[in-house]
């Protein structure tokens, strides 16, 4: 044991000594040194823009800091359209747009929040001549182009999965673009409010 | 003094920023409406968001009414009458009526439900969602059956805890009966009897120990 630390002192004492001496300098170090110098003074003369901007500096983060929480807070004060969940359904429903939908993906612990998880309905229209079909109703906020229609190039049965929320419905199929079309499998309605004929979907759990 | 001018660029574009991110965020929400029809129903929007009340299904009913080529005068009336509903449906399903609730109460309104009836729906639901139940209520009246029948039993039913599988199996019965040419209501009470001892708080069954189930269709 006291060999051990004889022999350490004495290697410790080495190693401070060693890093005690400084390295060699080359010759023309100092004046490498000097040359530096003078060019960042050159580029801080009074007058200069990269100056001015180093001096700004703290005021463009501020006021960018600024801009970014205001547009955040305007976001959050203007409601957005609710995300699509996420659903897996292995083998959706077909033909059966009323009560069709089979699979429900819970979207938090909350009872209420998980009895009104949307669920996977599939709309379908036969409509062989169309050239395009959506399903627009209060689901979709009766925006069309969030729901096309796919057509099965064999049958010419257009069809979509969609995720609507347990409750009762009201949708029509909008054909090329423009032709209100209702659901012949469905339940017909009479909208109050604008006085035309509407499909009925009605969605539970599964 | 350049410092100054660099600082007052900095504010402008700040501000365009910010500008910009209003244009965007508004025009996320109304997105799809024209502009006669987004300035039309902006106040009605503003209030509702003012009382905390949500916006979309404002935004949505105005869609629908474009969709189907409606008169902007039309469509700023329906919009306001939505917003009327949903305060209506807010104030039955109080303190915390969730959105797909208040979608449903306000079609219900639309229906003739009396706001009455959506309260006792509440006390009577407990904290499970309303939005089948009250959609299954509007959708038995829209079949024809008198609004207090058709209220008078879907409180019951909640009453003695039905679910959603309950109110949606009454209501495709009902649904298939009326395709039969049975009348609403004589469907409503036949199909009650296969409903109702089968519900937990139903006199002839002994709470949670019997399973609510889907009522057999009649051969």
């Amino acid at each position: 044991m006291h060999d051990i630390n004889e022999h350490g002192d004495e290697l410790i004492g080495r190693i401070v000594s060693e890093l005690r001496t400084l390295p060699p300098v080359p010759a023309d170090a100092t004046a490498r040194v000097l040359a530096r110098v003078d060019a960042a003074r050159e580029s801080e003369r009074p007058g200069r823009f990269s100056r001015r901007l180093i001096i700004s500096l703290p005021a463009a983060i501020g006021y960018a800091l600024a801009a970014t929480l205001a547009g955040f807070m305007i976001r959050g004060a203007v409601p957005r359209r609710p995300e699509p969940t996420v659903a897996q359904v292995p083998n959706p429903p077909v033909a059966e747009s009323l009560g069709g939908g089979t699979k429900i993906v819970p979207a938090s612990a909350n009872r209420r929040a998980l009895q009104e998880a949307p669920v996977k309905v599939q709309f379908v229209l036969d409509a062989p001549r169309a050239k395009s079909v959506m399903v627009v109703g209060d689901f979709n906020a009766w925006d069309g182009s969030r729901t096309p229609l796919e057509r099965d190039s064999t049958t010419g049965v257009w069809s979509a999965l969609v995720d609507v929320h347990p409750g009762r419905h009201v949708y029509a199929f909008l054909v090329d673009g423009k032709t209100w079309t209702l659901d012949p499998r469905a339940p017909r309605t009479k909208d109050l409010d604008y006085g035309t004929q509407q499909s009925v979907l009605m969605v539970g759990l599964p | 003094m350049r410092t100054d001018r660099l600082v007052r660029c900095l504010r402008w574009v700040s501000a365009v920023a910010v500008l910009m991110t209003a244009r965007v965020a508004s025009g996320q929400a109304s997105q799809g409406l024209d502009s006669a029809t987004a300035a039309a129903i902006a106040p009605i929007v503003e209030q509702a968001r003012a009382e905390k009340l949500p916006v979309a299904p404002l935004y949505a009913k105005a869609r629908e009414g474009q969709v189907q080529r409606v008169p902007a005068a039309r469509i700023e009336a329906a919009v306001r009458t939505l917003a009327d509903r949903m305060r209506a449906a807010n104030e039955a399903l109080a303190p915390d009526a969730s959105e797909q609730e208040l979608h449903a109460a306000a079609d219900a309104i639309k229906s003739g439900v009396p706001a009455e009836t959506l309260r006792a729906m509440r006390k009577a639901g407990g904290d499970g969602s309303l939005a089948v139940p009250i959609g299954v209520l509007t959708q038995l009246i829209a079949r024809g059956v008198p609004v207090e029948r058709a209220s008078m039993e879907v409180v019951a039913l909640l009453q003695k805890g039905a679910v959603a599988r309950n109110f949606i199996a009454l209501e495709e019965s009902v649904r298939q009966d009326v395709l039969a040419g049975r009348r609403p209501d004589e469907s409503l009470d036949l199909r009650l009897k296969g409903i109702i001892p089968n519900l937990p708080q139903s006199p002839g069954n002994v709470a949670g120990l019997t399973n609510a189930s889907t009522p057999k269709r009649p051969r």
